[in-house]
């Protein structure tokens, strides 16, 4: 899911990195906005560390091998704070671990944390037709986390499909490993919406204030 | 029969044999024939550990690293290799990518061409360690905004 340096032409990661301050400030516009912004960055500094290590935890899917990303997990419980989040998250992960790359930084951002924010979106409809509930927070957690993860493998097959090197030994060779490689995500809908779901069921049951603010 | 072809005939069906048999002969002329060549060989593995099957690689010569040089598909096991043309030193770049993942290795070839050589490649302890620092900053940043503030 992390776009290294060297696959995309500088136009496309110049683009990248414009979105991404465009984003960046519009988020921090609206945390601004909020009555005490602080109070939200211990769990936006909680949920950047958890999106860093989790990189790691690769899911075996033959013939190749997929890992969490959890992006709608940050958007569900951080709202305009996981933008920025995740902007740090692949930061770190590009500068420690050459996940992604500096120069891809700005379109790994708008792959990963735009979908966040939808993700957002999407658990505040729980609160639409009446009280919420554990029923209605797990679903529409688990729709967050799954959509969230959806879209992001789609902005992802889209911005490569699109821009594929015409240098290369062969494109139709390329297309069909990135077609193969977005099937291989399928299950992690599943896997990241229902993390999502167990999680904000967990965290209404035990600290339900944390989900006040989304 | 004469005493005489008693000893000989018996010595022609030994040679007629011999020649008839479908062993291995082995001549006494020798030849060898030998190239001297600088075989670069690549290994690309994800940092999962899984090769990189079926990957494509693009080689850029120093004098035109615009311009691919050679491109080719690595083996099920992430693996290729390539014979560099000495007459053109400096640093060969190959670029090997796979569903939009890869990564670019810069290879000096010439005087002080290296032996092995290869992109990131931390260990686990360091990557368990750099890790922890940032998580720890991460608690500590949560710690610092989470203090009640002075009146």
């Amino acid at each position: 899911m992390h776009i290294p340096d060297g696959i995309l032409p500088i136009s496309v990661n110049a683009g990248g990195y414009a979105a991404t301050a465009a984003v960046t400030w519009y988020s921090i516009r609206k945390i601004k906005q909020k009555e005490n912004p602080r109070e939200g960055i211990p769990k936006a500094s909680l949920l950047t560390a958890a999106f860093f290590v989790v990189s790691w935890i690769h899911i075996p899917v033959p013939p190749t091998s997929v890992h969490l990303v959890l992006n709608g997990l940050l958007g569900a419980l951080l709202g305009y704070y996981a933008f920025p989040a995740i902007l740090i998250g692949l930061f770190f992960q590009a500068v420690m671990f050459g996940h992604g790359g500096l120069t891809t930084l700005g379109i790994n951002a708008v792959i990963m944390g735009l979908p966040a924010i939808l993700a957002y979106y999407i658990f505040r409809l729980r609160k639409l037709g009446g009280k919420d509930s554990p029923k209605k927070d797990g679903a529409f957690g688990f729709l967050a986390g799954a959509v969230a993860i959806g879209v992001s493998v789609a902005i992802f097959v889209g911005i490569l499909v699109t821009n594929l090197p015409t240098d290369f030994i062969s494109a139709e060779v390329e297309r069909a490993a990135i077609y193969t490689l977005a099937i291989a995500h399928l299950p992690l809908l599943g896997i990241e919406g229902t993390i999502t779901s167990l999680l904000v069921v967990f965290l209404r049951r035990v600290r339900p204030g944390i989900l006040d603010g989304v | 029969m004469p005493i005489k072809w008693k000893v000989i005939a018996p010595l022609i069906g030994i040679l007629v044999l011999g020649l008839a048999l479908p062993v291995k002969a082995f001549a006494h002329g020798a030849s060898i024939k030998y190239t001297v060549s600088t075989v670069i060989e690549l290994v690309a593995s994800y940092d999962s550990g899984e090769p990189m099957a079926g990957a494509q690689f693009t080689i850029y010569a120093p004098d035109d690293p615009a311009t691919p040089w050679l491109t080719g598909v690595c083996d099920d096991e992430g693996r290729f290799s390539f014979a560099p043309d000495r007459s053109q030193p400096g640093t060969w770049d190959i670029q090997i990518r796979q569903a939009g993942h890869g990564d670019i290795v810069h290879i000096p070839i010439g005087g002080d061409a290296a032996v092995t050589g290869g992109g990131g490649g931390y260990s686990k302890l360091q990557i368990g360690l750099m890790a922890a620092a940032v998580v720890w900053g991460s608690v500590g940043t949560a710690l610092y905004f989470s203090r009640k503030r002075r009146a």
